[in-house]
């Protein structure tokens, strides 16, 4: 509650500091979202979500610019237990804040050339359709599994110089900030379960205590930079990029086995690190003929990672949890708009957002079919998914078709449905028994 | 010498009627002068009330910023209503068009199988909101003369991505502002009119401030009413490039 009153403080002055000069104009907007999701087997909610996002943007100049964009979110369920939880509102309605992106732009500085953008932003990275191998300076924000590509705003400065037909990018973020991981019931997808292959498969866990050990509290330990060069050659934007990083998923470097039983349960304390990594980065996007097209790739050098595992205090084994070895990731993509106004829009992954290491990448074809109709009030979008496929034995097929309508103007509802199969054992395969269905409206303002 | 006289006659005469009889305009001469006139302003910095009305008469409207400088570069920017705001667009020469969403805080180029789609839910696709110079584009033949007004049968030069497959364009003699533009679809049906009203004089310009996009097909018309305009504001070409875009 601290943190909502905190934010409304905030509104409050700002609203009074920008409004000395109204001819300036603080410019309001934003949108409600009600998300309500629901698991098809059990008719239990899986997901619930209000989120009012306020976006506010105020001219401070001719060559300046100040945005800020929050959510204020009531997410999840209430967790009342005790009578005593009936005293505390958040456990009854629990409500959150986030400052998603709040920045000063400036334009021209020193140069004409030159723009700086310094605070809380999100910097996109990457040509492809939401799974971008080269978007690694933002931490991802897998609290939301299925919003694929959504990432934490970072704090940081973003300097953009224009020459000619080059766009030179420089990034400087100085404070780590890890990935958010998805709700407890979905993270199984990211994170499979501790594999103690010693022990063997029937071995269970009893009880986890894991610590994550952050980098060291400095600049040196913290610090992302990056640089991108963007231009323009034949028809086709191209960039080049290299980013100076840290993993932004927590990689195990310890793990101590102890009280085996004769029930074949164990305990287990892990700790976690996030290794540096760097990525050199390209991505392009054109078109043939009609067709548009387009690719990025994520060549990745990661630290390298070793895991000490200590059975009972009596012996430690030492293996690579990472190795240092260079993997590529990529996506290739293209769309395409039928006559009858059917897009098509469909992707090839290499290595998906939390696949680590060469042996660990998989494969993935994502597609989504849409059609539009009554002049963008109602889309259909009958084919929507994914496969993950390992081999032909391994292998998973997300389908979630839906229909989006929008009956007033700025007004949106989607209902829709996910379905999730799979043959042997994959990331996606893990969720199986998680089919939804899921109802969204949106208002924007 | 006496036939040859009559083979001169006769092409004057075939001349004069095959072409425009006041002027003796040839019809790419009447499109280059169409040119000229819509583009005459070195550029233009519009705020524009798009109004969208469907077949029940129902209404919907749209604001936006246009700005456009010479025949080739074009930028529109939506700043209302809340769900389209901040939705920019930019069309260069070269048919190279780009299209900034700002929920994705990045620009995308757009390929020409969008082109023929529609613009935002208007009745206006890509194409239609593209800067234009019709005779880069367009082969015009001289049809006929009509209450003072020429009109023209365009068809696509062999290298012109189009969703149309000819263009009929009534011409005012008076100014060589074009009235009213009939599209034909790729069956060569008529599929849209584009009516251009409220033509007045602004400043040494002839402007059009109301220009109506019938869809004949869906019985619906997007009409774009300028609410205000300034011309020859001497626009940067930087206002006319991504960085802009996603101001």
């Amino acid at each position: 509650m601290k943190r909502v009153f905190t934010l409304f403080i905030l509104f409050f002055f700002t609203s009074l500091i920008f409004a000395e000069e109204p001819e300036k104009g603080l410019k309001w907007s934003g949108y409600l979202q009600i998300d309500h999701r629901f698991f098809t087997r059990s008719g239990e909610f899986s997901f619930k979500e209000y989120r009012l996002d306020l976006q506010s943007e105020y001219k401070t100049s001719e060559n300046s610019k100040f945005f800020s964009d929050i959510w204020v979110r009531s997410l999840g369920f209430q967790s009342v237990k005790t009578s005593s939880d009936l005293f505390s509102k958040n456990k009854i309605s629990p409500v959150d804040f986030e400052i998603r992106e709040a920045y000063l732009d400036i334009y021209g500085f020193l140069t004409k050339n030159l723009d700086l953008r310094i605070g809380r932003q999100r910097i996109a990275w990457g040509t492809a359709d939401k799974i971008n191998p080269t978007d690694n300076i933002n931490p991802d924000d897998f609290e939301d599994i299925w919003d694929m590509g959504r990432h934490l705003g970072s704090d940081g400065i973003k300097a953009t110089y224009y020459l000619r037909n080059f766009t030179i990018q420089g990034v400087f973020v100085p404070n780590f900030t890890p990935a958010v991981l998805p709700l407890p019931q979905w993270s199984s997808v990211l994170i499979p379960p501790y594999q103690i292959m010693e022990l063997g498969k029937d071995y269970r866990l009893r009880n986890v205590n894991d610590r994550i050990i952050m980098p060291e509290n400095n600049i040196e330990d913290n610090m992302i930079a990056g640089l991108k060069i963007s231009t323009n050659i034949a028809g086709y934007d191209f960039s080049l990029s290299y980013l100076y990083g840290r993993d932004d998923l927590p990689v195990l470097n310890y793990l101590r086995i102890e009280n085996i039983t004769f029930a074949k349960e164990v305990d287990v304390v892990a700790n976690l690190i996030y290794p540096r990594m760097k990525v050199l980065g390209a991505d392009f996007s054109g078109s043939i003929g009609s067709i548009g097209i387009w690719g990025e790739a994520g060549f990745f050098f990661p630290e390298e990672v070793k895991l000490k595992t200590s059975y009972l205090g009596l012996y430690t084994i030492e293996s690579t949890s990472l190795s240092d070895s260079p993997y590529l990731k990529y996506t290739v993509g293209m769309d395409y708009t039928f006559k009858n106004g059917i897009y098509l829009n469909t992707q090839f992954v290499h290595g998906f957002v939390h696949e680590r290491g060469r042996k660990d990448l998989e494969d993935y074809l994502t597609m989504q079919l849409e059609w539009k109709l009554f002049h963008d009030k109602l889309k259909l979008i009958p084919i929507s998914g994914a496969l993950e496929y390992k081999d032909k034995r391994n292998y998973a097929i997300i389908y979630y078709p839906s229909i989006e309508y929008k009956p007033f103007e700025n007004t949106l509802l989607v209902i829709g449905l996910r379905i999730i199969d799979e043959k042997g054992y994959t990331s996606f395969g893990r969720l199986k028994d998680m089919d939804e269905f899921f109802v969204k409206a949106k208002y924007s303002f | 010498m006496r036939i040859a006289k009559l083979v001169l006659l006769g092409i004057l005469i075939l001349c004069i009627s095959g072409s425009p009889q006041d002027t003796k305009l040839t019809a790419l001469q009447i499109l280059e002068k169409v040119d000229e006139t819509v583009n005459a302003p070195k550029d233009k910095d519009a705020k524009i009330k798009l109004t969208i009305v469907d077949r029940k008469g129902r209404k919907e409207e749209r604001e936006m910023i246009m700005l456009q400088k010479g025949s080739n570069k074009r930028l529109v920017k939506f700043t209302s209503p809340a769900e389209y705001k901040g939705i920019g667009f930019l069309s260069l020469p070269k048919e190279v068009m780009y299209l900034y969403l700002p929920a994705f805080g990045k620009t995308r180029r757009i390929a020409s199988h969008v082109k023929n789609t529609k613009f935002a839910g208007t009745d206006f696709t890509y194409e239609d909101m593209e800067a234009k110079n019709y005779s880069e584009s367009w082969v015009p033949e001289f049809l006929r003369m009509e209450e003072n007004q020429y009109v023209l049968l365009l068809k696509p030069k062999p290298e012109t991505k189009t969703q149309y497959s000819k263009m009929i364009m009534w011409v005012r003699s008076e100014n060589f502002y074009p009235s009213k533009v009939e599209l034909y679809d790729k069956g060569e049906r008529l599929y849209k009119i584009v009516t251009m009203g409220k033509v007045e004089k602004v400043g040494n310009y002839w402007i059009s401030k109301e220009l109506q996009m019938e869809d004949l097909k869906e019985g619906r018309k997007s009409i774009m009413e300028t609410i205000e305009i300034k011309l020859d504001s001497n626009l940067s070409d930087e206002l006319f490039t991504e960085r802009y875009l996603m101001r």
